[in-house]
């Protein structure tokens, strides 16, 4: 495949493009995660965005536990920012 | 016809000639990015990835960190769908142009690159430290050992050591507050780090930096591209002169070694042009 040819070039890049589109269109509107609460004994399971996530992983505020499931680090005020 | 060439001609130079305009304001063009990133309006829009490496522990961040963000999706063993189509794209439009003219640690790195201290080069194998750093600390790491291995990215990074930890620091040493030293390790890469950046140029970019190791594989098939026209090459390797990064761009423009600061298309004869597919060529 030659990489200097342009017609090959915009083949890759509207694949790519397409690709990359896919792939975030479905990060924001149709991937939801479940994430149960700090308490083990609360119910109240709640389901966030991938943006929501994003913002969770971005203070540390969600871990997947030891039985798989992904748990609120805190209860109530989100921390200012990640443990590291 | 004579419209369609002129057309064409215009398209043509609106690239490249821009590019060339733009050339000798890059360290503007890369600072006044850096207001972007460092939140002025207090945006805080953390639940939104950036393109650029900016720790978003770092309390002026407008955005989060894509490394950040990928790493801590892999300890929690979620696809960052959003994140990596967010990076496909961008590197499919525009390769490491991003690095050379909007990475903020890249600024930094240029900026006291222009000390004058004597220049190390770096052999051309170290520039695969990248992926080793990309698959290792970013990716393998995350999702076998969690956010909680040592060397776990953000456990490592000098970017979220210096953007955040010595502000910490610096804070509680004011505030007569016992101060909270960083992990060791991180310290090490930090100090190492800061004193690489006087005698290296772009050394974080060069051997470890795992987005611009994501951005290069795009380098050969982005949008934006640097041309060569053999025709108008002399030969004069005056290219390799405007080169900081000891590329040899005539035998490989798009090289996966290049940050794309398009010094090279600084080329007297046009041997070297910026382009993109967008152009209308005959």
């Amino acid at each position: 495949m030659d990489l200097t040819d342009k017609k090959t070039k915009v083949i890759i890049f509207c694949l790519l493009t397409l690709l990359g589109v896919v792939l975030f269109a479905y990060g924001i509107f149709f991937h939801f995660t479940n994430i149960s609460p700090q308490q083990p004994d609360d119910p109240a399971v709640r389901t966030a965005s991938e943006l929501a996530l994003i913002k969770e992983v971005s203070i540390g505020g969600v871990t997947r536990d030891t039985s798989g499931e992904l748990r609120q680090t805190y209860t109530g005020k989100p921390p200012q920012a990640c443990p590291t | 016809m004579v419209k369609k060439t002129k057309l064409n001609n215009l398209a043509r130079q609106t690239v490249g000639g821009l590019a060339a305009k733009l050339l000798g304001w890059r360290t503007w063009i890369q600072a006044a990015f850096l207001l972007v990133w460092l939140d002025p309006m207090s945006l805080r829009l953390h639940n939104v990835c950036g393109p650029v490496f900016h720790c978003y522990a770092c309390p002026l961040a407008t955005f989060a960190c894509p490394i950040g963000v990928i790493a801590q999706f892999g300890a929690i063993h979620i696809f960052p769908f959003a994140a990596v189509g967010f990076l496909v794209v961008l590197g499919a439009l525009f390769g490491s142009l991003i690095c050379g003219w909007v990475c903020p640690f890249g600024l930094l790195q240029d900026l006291a690159a222009n000390v004058p201290t004597a220049k190390f080069s770096l052999p051309k194998w170290t520039g695969y430290l990248r992926y080793v750093v990309l698959i290792g600390t970013v990716l393998a790491i995350p999702y076998f050992f969690g956010e909680s291995h040592p060397l776990f990215i953000c456990r490592v990074c000098p970017a979220g050591a210096l953007e955040k930890a010595v502000p910490d620091m610096a804070q509680q040493a004011i505030a007569g507050q016992q101060i909270v030293w960083p992990n060791a390790l991180k310290l090490t890469i930090l100090v190492l780090f800061l004193i690489a950046i006087f005698f290296v140029k772009r050394p974080w970019c060069r051997l470890l930096c795992p987005l611009g190791a994501i951005f290069l594989l795009f380098n050969r098939i982005s949008a934006f591209f640097i041309r060569f026209n053999v025709d108008k090459c002399t030969n004069c390797l005056q290219c390799h002169k405007f080169c900081k990064y000891n590329i040899e761009p005539e035998k490989s423009p798009n090289d996966l070694r290049c940050i794309r600061c398009l010094e090279c298309t600084r080329c007297a004869f046009d041997a070297l042009t910026f382009g993109s597919i967008f152009e209308r060529r005959q």
